[in-house]
């Protein structure tokens, strides 16, 4: 049995989940989980001099979806520009593919091991397409992950909402969770997709009617939060608020949260949502107005969407916002009309430092995170690949770890819409690797609710990532020394030497069943699918139990 | 096999449409009846009764040895070719891609000829879609562009554009622009018809009308688009179909990029959709999983160990050319067609392998949706699942999976 037993010795421990800030301890691992001890004479892994922490854990990108694979097609110049030969593995079948910023499958989970990261959520999944995503996942190496699915803009849902039948609501979310094989109740631009879809176009405000109905992005927020922190879910609601993008969207965010206070909810890609200005008028940073509100208010948690500089790709469920963005720019631009649930617009972008939006929302995102607070309520996410590459985390962490580095890159950017940022007039914190051990993971995992995920406690998944020390942090984290996924090295001096299948992360929450003949009848009326055939048949392993142990 | 088995919501690959709410009749071991009554779909499931033979070298094989000689055949090749022919669930497809990655192969839909205008449109400029179930419910105006769906794709008009239930859509006006003998349908509010050398002319001239653009001195042969595109305008939700497979005639290969922007364009005064009808057997599913696994939906170069787009020549036609030493067909012969494998060593895994002409190796397959369970993709890239109503002694993915086992075992 030696073979799945390990000692990781000598290495500077960074466990924060545990109390762990660096102190130099052996990690022990048996059969894929970490022990508290191992008889001597067992295998070991020498970390001396080197930085062991939990494997990474993102809370929000888009790498496994039917609107990716739209994506991929987007870009065969950035394919060809990017080809990836298999990786020389010592066991198993290696796969080649092409990178870019929506790498294919094999490539995306080969990537992210190499990037220490062992845990990942696909943010943004139509249930219709949720087969897909589940076929994607399957291809996608080194990683557990699991999907998060729309239903803010979800016609039954309207409906029950419009009826104040919120029991309904709750038991038909619970029902989509286990038919789709989802993990979180997801948001985006509650009520704005079918406002596009109806003509409307969009929504602009929390208490505009949706289509004309008695729906209002509000009571998809309070409706949907409380079924989520309802059904016990591991993760709150996930919400991409109104307004993405959009000068002044601060108050839209603002009251999105005020909504929701004292509820459990997770406000992702932040920075998107953080500006000041007024359409048409110009724009400014009201990043510091809102993570104020977010230190206060221990119920909510966010994730930073960090645009980096340079090619991205723009995959949302947010249609109206990609076709804005595709109307102003001439860019390529599809989109997916997704019946009876969501949207889907792609778009691809590059960031620059000398445009001045671009330069904003690189000050916004730094701002959030360096007038944080709790790093455990603020985790680190690019909104891969919206604001940039999971591939560009390296660089943002050395960011948020070197105040000169930083203050170089400022210095290169369009000042047009900086005036008065915080940013800009200085802001002198560093993070710790401690904290960044928190934001990249332990933060996340709890966010999660996976209790077996962030940390390396007895018990714990050993999903772990040693990194050798470099006055360069970037380096630093893009070239892990050695990588563990369930116990077994994945990366060994840098190279990727194996890639095991990932665990799906999915729940089956209980329900009322009483509500399935009604949703069967609406079914039958609207959907170009057989009821019988909705739901995802075959999927790998077991939900979750509904405490969230992974 | 005695007694009748009824099996519900089933889903037919007969054509794009995807239709999933058939009810098949079994018995004895061979399907019996069908509803409802559509003949694509009857032609599609037949009476489910295929080929089941294996052989090597025209002669009886086991599957062992069929998979041996298979492996040998690919492993001496130095410019394999993979084609990925339709009637296969998308997990067997994935696992022919794998082979394809292994052999260090070029991989192709062997169909991509019928969709490579539209597919390489759609990568300049992107499109404006949807999926079928939303043009059932919003579409109020559609316009139906040089062609009548009713020829190849029966239940299209009733299953996403009739009149009927639908969330939004309380009227439906259909609209026809024939476009030389490709007819739209003949019961259209405006209807126009188009020599086909004034097709490209027609569209710049509807994207104008759709931008507001106003115009004098417009010629008469004209004048009948002008007025379709004003009428499109004042949709509330348009949708513009089209074939996006060859019919008879020749078309021009424009046609799909015209239409994208003429679709893209409406969604400034209204919102639209282009719907490409395609023809059956899981094509779109091929797409998919070579998109996700390769980067690329057609036409990929593996050879050098890294995916490569070679989009001006399809799989097909690099074969007949030459461009190859050993193919594998993985899917349905018959989708070769004409093309025979006298002249290129050939391995045939799919339904009705046994009748492909020249094929070194050939195993018969049960065919996806009727013997294999699995996924196949709708038209709109909507992935469905699929029932198996009868049984078959070869399944196409295990068959492959064995291969790539094989193939795998010799490269180390």
């Amino acid at each position: 049995m030696s073979a799945d037993r390990l000692r990781i010795v000598g290495g500077a421990v960074h466990d924060p989940a545990n109390g762990v800030d660096g102190e130099v301890r052996d990690i022990c691992i048996e059969d894929g989980r970490i022990v508290a001890s191992l008889p001597a004479g067992v295998r070991t892994l020498d970390a001396s001099g080197m930085v062991v922490m939990p494997g990474g854990v993102d809370i929000h990108a888009h790498f496994a979806s039917s609107s990716c694979n739209h994506a991929r097609r987007l870009i065969p110049d950035e394919h060809a520009a990017d080809p990836v030969p298999p990786p020389s593995l010592l066991e198993g079948d290696a796969r080649s593919g092409s990178g870019g910023t929506v790498p294919t499958t094999f490539t995306t989970g080969y990537r992210y091991a190499g990037l220490g990261y062992t845990t990942a959520f696909d943010a943004a999944v139509a249930p219709l397409l949720a087969r897909h995503s589940h076929a994607e996942l399957d291809d996608t190496p080194c990683v557990d992950g699991g999907i998060f699915v729309l239903m803010g803009n979800d016609e039954y849902l309207l409906r029950q909402i419009e009826r104040g039948e919120r029991d309904r609501a709750r038991d038909y979310a619970a029902w989509l969770l286990g038919a789709t094989g989802g993990y979180a109740v997801k948001i985006v631009n509650p009520g704005g997709v079918e406002a596009w879809k109806s003509g409307q176009r969009n929504v602009t405000g929390l208490d505009d009617a949706v289509s004309g109905r008695a729906v209002t992005p509000r009571a998809i927020l309070e409706t949907l939060t409380d079924a989520a922190n309802a059904l016990g879910l591991p993760h709150p609601v996930h919400i991409h608020c109104n307004n993405l993008g959009v000068p002044g969207n601060a108050a839209t965010t603002l009251g999105s949260m005020e909504t929701l206070a004292g509820r459990r909810a997770h406000f992702t890609h932040l920075q998107f949502h953080c500006y000041g200005g007024e359409p048409g008028k110009g724009w400014a940073s009201a990043a510091g107005e809102v993570i104020q509100y977010v230190n206060a208010h221990p119920e909510l948690s966010v994730d930073v969407g960090q645009v980096m500089f340079g090619p991205a790709m723009t995959i949302t469920a947010d249609a109206p916002v990609e076709y804005l963005l595709h109307s102003t720019s001439g860019r390529r631009w599809t989109n997916i009309d997704i019946e009876l649930e969501s949207g889907c617009g792609i778009v691809p972008l590059t960031y620059k430092e000398k445009a001045a939006v671009s330069a904003l929302q690189w000050v916004v995102g730094l701002e959030l995170f360096l007038l944080s607070q709790d790093p455990w309520r603020v985790v680190l996410s690019t909104d891969h690949p919206n604001g940039g590459s999971f591939l560009s985390y390296p660089a943002l962490i050395q960011l948020l770890m070197n105040r000169t580095v930083r203050d170089d890159a400022i210095k290169r950017l369009n000042q047009k819409f900086l005036a008065g940022s915080a940013l800009a007039d200085g802001l002198a914190r560093e993070y710790s690797l401690n904290e960044i051990a928190i934001i990249t993971r332990a933060g996340p995992a709890r966010l999660l609710g996976l209790d077996t995920k962030g940390h390396l406690g007895v018990g714990a998944d050993a999903d772990i990532t040693v990194y050798s020390r470099d006055p360069d942090i970037a380096t630093m984290f893009s070239t892990p020394r050695y990588v563990l996924k369930a116990g077994r090295v994945v990366v060994e001096e840098g190279h990727l030497r194996r890639a095991p299948a990932g665990r799906r992360l999915r729940l089956a929450p209980g329900y009322d069943d009483a509500i399935l003949g009604d949703v069967r009848k609406h079914f039958e009326a609207y959907s170009s699918v057989s009821f019988d055939n909705y739901a995802v048949r075959d999927l790998p392993g077991e939900p979750l139990a509904l405490g969230g142990k992974s | 096999m005695s007694g009748e088995q009824v099996f519900r919501s089933v889903t037919c690959l007969g054509c794009g449409c995807g239709c999933d709410d058939l009810e098949v009749r079994v018995s004895d071991g061979r399907i019996v009846g069908l509803a409802p009554p559509c003949p694509v779909a009857r032609r599609w499931f037949g009476d489910g009764s295929v080929p089941a033979e294996i052989s090597v070298d025209a002669r009886p094989a086991t599957l062992d040895q069929a998979i041996d000689a298979a492996a040998s055949l690919l492993a001496g090749a130095t410019r394999p070719m993979v084609l990925l022919a339709p009637d296969l669930t998308t997990r067997a497809q994935r696992t022919a891609i794998a082979l394809a990655d292994a052999l260090q192969a070029e991989v192709d839909g062997a169909t991509s000829d019928t969709a490579a205008s539209g597919i390489l449109a759609a990568q300049r400029r992107g499109r404006a879609g949807a999926t079928l179930g939303e043009i059932r419910n919003r579409a109020d105006v559609t316009l139906f562009w040089a062609v009548d769906p009713r020829e190849r794709y029966p239940r299209f008009l009733e299953r996403y554009a009739a009149a009927g239930s639908a969330t939004h859509a309380s009227s439906r006006v259909h609209l026809a622009v024939s476009v030389g003998v490709d007819r739209g349908p003949a019961r259209a509010e405006l209807a126009a018809e188009l020599a086909p050398e004034l097709e490209l002319e027609a569209l710049a001239l509807m994207r104008a009308v759709v931008r507001g653009q106003t115009f004098e001195g417009v010629p008469d042969r004209l004048r009948p688009v002008v007025a379709i595109a004003e009428r499109m305008r004042q949709g509330r939700y348009v949708a513009v179909v089209y074939d996006a497979e060859p019919g008879r005639n020749p078309r021009d290969d424009q046609r799909a990029d015209s239409l994208i922007a003429l679709a893209q364009l409406l969604n400034g005064p209204t919102r639209a959709a282009l719907v490409g009808l395609r023809d059956g057997g899981n094509r779109s599913g091929a797409e998919a999983a070579l998109t996700w696994q390769t980067g690329y939906p057609m036409r990929v170069s593996l050879r050098g160990g890294q995916p490569r787009y070679r989009p001006g020549r399809s799989g097909v036609d690099r074969l007949r050319g030459g461009g190859a030493d050993a193919v594998l067909v993985a899917g349905a012969g018959a989708a070769l067609g004409p093309l025979s494998l006298e002249s290129v060593p050939g391995i045939v895994i799919g339904p009705g392998a046994s009748a492909v002409a020249g094929a070194r190796v050939a195993i018969d397959t049960g065919v996806a949706g009727i013997h294999e369970a699995g996924t196949g993709y709708r038209m709109d890239d909507v992935p469905l699942p699929l029932t198996p109503v009868l049984a078959h002694p070869h399944a196409a993915g295990e068959s492959l999976e064995l291969l790539l086992r094989a193939v795998r075992g010799r490269a180390r």
